[in-house]
């Protein structure tokens, strides 16, 4: 038996938080015109599962859920070191919550035998956290969330992390397979090399997998099987601010004693 | 009807998971001890207390006295201290059990650790992170959470599945206060996970004094533009008589512990006033100030984020300012006891 492990990361296309806007007629959000971009914390998803493999040995396969686009954000985790990739697309999966994304995604990582997934901390679009404990859960497997250090131990078939706790940290450790929630600007994610980025550009495609390729029913999925539903959404008027420059500490302190904060 | 139906139909009860380690009680617990009190007389339902850990029959009279008309209490080592596929194992067999129609668990790391453990294989509806909650007649929870940083509340229903399940933010909800004399039925229920079945092992826990920012009057946070050091932002504090606390940027960075963080994955909090140095202005941060009373910031960047959300700001560097500023008000604080 080899100690190798099969790492599976997923990742995640999403809108750039930064380039969201607010129609201001219509109070709804502009999503459609924000670019693409892989959601932030699975860089550091993806760098903690480069230096396991780094490591241990094995290999690194990216999955994402979502829409043929999504590719782009596996090329991106190819270039940056991954040994491969998969799109896990299907209409069906539609309208999913975070049961049945965790639940499609626990399939996946069955399908790829994996003994550690590694996931980011949340992702920026929908920041639930919900779906790395959910594909363990999905599989009965043991999770690790909140992570700020791994530590591997392939002889014990273990893998031992360092997660931030309200108010300190602890070690635990856990039996494989595993999935980890990494937390996000915990590691410093590798750049992509440039022929890494120049093959994952140019010869590389992501294997596409089915709701029936991954043996999964289609009820089981989607819209229909989601326990939740966005029942509205309503526009947080902000908070009138004042937003006057002063230009002295005097001047603040002269401005906040009308404002009465001081007693 | 059918067996999903059936469920929803015969749910009820509200439930308040009382997190607790090592028999010290997270207060978001009594937050939404105060906060399911008012769905449960919405509803006319009983609110319950979970109690889950080792030595726990004071947590749940506390419980009672804070408002719940009974308390499950499972009791045993292998709840202490937390590991989520015990906690997830053992939630999960209570909720089959008695078909709660709530249920409500604090946002912490804790409580979003093992949510989906106990939301998954019930097939519950869960939603995350949520700021405010309502209950129709018939019901159905409403619990409201921000999206995209806070620009928008959204709303989310879970109609055909029970129990409607909630991680809540912590600071959101005033704490239920404790009533000596309110009584209630505490129930020590099965134990049904034990140490040979746990598929993972706490090695060592470290615990520091943590600090609560969420009560806080004053608060002056402090972010990158500190460069490691946060001396002027503790001075500051000290002279306003105010909390000090962080962006996220510099807790990673470790010039600030972690339980000070402010923003989405931090703690909410609404001082009188907040005053951000060296902060840009990201909307996860925004998301956990952006309803404090009076805003100030100090960046040395003039498009900085932070001013459009600050009622009063200073272009400048911190390291000249803040110094500044702490003489200047130390300088009234002397005029006012010489006027007094
Ligand atoms: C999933 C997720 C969750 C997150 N949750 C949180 C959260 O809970 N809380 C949070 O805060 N962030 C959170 N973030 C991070 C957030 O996006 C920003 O990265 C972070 O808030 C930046 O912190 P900062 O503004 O202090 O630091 P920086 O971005 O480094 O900004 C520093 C600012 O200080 C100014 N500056 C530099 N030097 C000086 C000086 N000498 N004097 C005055 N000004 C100076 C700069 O002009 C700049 O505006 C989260 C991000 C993600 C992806």
């Amino acid at each position: 038996m080899s100690n190798d492990w099969t790492i599976v990361v997923g990742v995640k296309q999403v809108p750039d938080s930064d380039e969201v806007t607010i129609d201001p007629d219509t109070g709804r959000l502009d999503r459609a015109n924000a670019p693409a971009v892989l959601n932030t914390p699975d860089r550091n998803a993806l760098e903690a599962a480069l230096a396991l493999r780094d490591e241990v040995g094995g290999e690194v396969i990216a999955i994402s859920m979502g829409p043929p686009n999504a590719a782009e954000v596996l090329e991106e985790s190819v270039a940056m070191g991954c040994d491969d990739a998969a799109l896990i697309t299907d209409r069906a999966f539609a309208g999913s919550d975070t049961w049945p994304t965790s639940y499609t995604l626990a399939e996946a990582v069955k399908y790829f035998d994996a003994d550690v997934v590694v996931c980011g901390e949340e992702t920026t679009d929908s920041s639930t956290g919900q779906v790395p404990p959910g594909i363990a859960a999905h599989n009965g497997w043991a999770q690790l969330t909140y992570v700020e250090e791994l530590e591997p131990r392939p002889e014990e078939n273990q893998l031992i992390a360092v997660r931030d706790v309200e108010g300190g940290h602890e070690r635990v450790a856990a039996d494989l397979p595993v999935v980890v929630a990494f937390a996000f600007g915990e590691n410093e994610p590798r750049p992509a090399s440039l022929h890494r980025k120049i093959y994952a550009e140019n010869d590389f495609e992501p294997m596409e997998l089915t709701a029936e390729d991954l043996g999964i029913d289609e009820d089981d999925v989607g819209l229909d099987a989601s326990p939740t539903q966005v029942g509205g959404m309503d526009t947080v008027s902000p908070v009138d601010r004042k937003e006057q420059i002063v230009e002295t500490p005097e001047e603040l302190i002269e401005a906040l004693a009308e404002t009465e904060v001081f007693s | 009807m059918t067996e999903a139906e059936q469920q929803v139909a015969d749910a009820e009860d509200v439930w308040v998971f009382i997190e607790e380690h090592a028999g010290e009680v997270m207060n978001v617990s009594w937050e939404l001890l105060a906060e399911g009190r008012t769905l449960a007389d919405k509803i006319d339902e009983q609110l319950v207390a979970i109690v889950i850990g080792e030595d726990v029959d004071d947590v749940a009279e506390e419980a009672i006295q804070r408002g719940a008309d009974r308390a499950l209490v499972a009791d045993d080592p292998v709840f202490e201290p937390y590991r989520a596929d015990p906690y997830g194992t053992q939630f999960r067999h209570m909720v089959e059990e008695w078909n709660p129609s709530i249920v409500l668990i604090g946002g912490t790391h804790t409580g979003r650790d093992f949510a989906g453990r106990v939301a998954v294989p019930t097939w519950a509806g869960l939603t995350a992170d949520v700021t405010k909650l309502d209950v129709d007649e018939d019901g159905l929870l409403q619990a409201k959470r921000p999206a995209f940083g806070g620009n928008v509340l959204a709303t989310i229903v879970c109609e055909d599945h029970r129990p409607q399940m909630a991680t809540v933010r912590a600071g959101v909800f005033e704490a239920a206060e404790p009533d000596p004399d309110r009584e209630g039925e505490i129930e020590h229920v099965d134990v049904v996970v034990s140490e040979e079945e746990t598929i993972s092992e706490v090695i060592e826990r470290v615990i520091g004094d943590t600090a609560d920012i969420t009560d806080a009057d004053r608060i002056v946070a402090v972010g990158g533009g500190a460069e490691g050091d946060v001396s002027p932002a503790v001075e500051l504090a000290e002279a306003l008589d105010a909390e000090l606390a962080a962006s996220r940027k510099a807790v990673d960075e470790g010039w600030v512990e972690a339980s000070r963080q402010v923003g989405q994955t931090g703690k909410t909090v609404r001082p009188e006033l907040y005053v951000a140095l060296g902060i840009s202005g990201a909307i996860q941060h925004l998301e956990g100030m952006k309803d404090s009373r009076v805003v100030v910031a100090i960046n040395d960047d003039p498009n900085a984020a932070i001013f459009e959300h600050a009622d009063y700001g200073i272009v400048g560097d911190i390291f000249e300012i803040v110094p500044q500023l702490v003489e200047a008000i130390e300088a009234g604080a002397e005029l006012q006891e010489v006027a007094q």
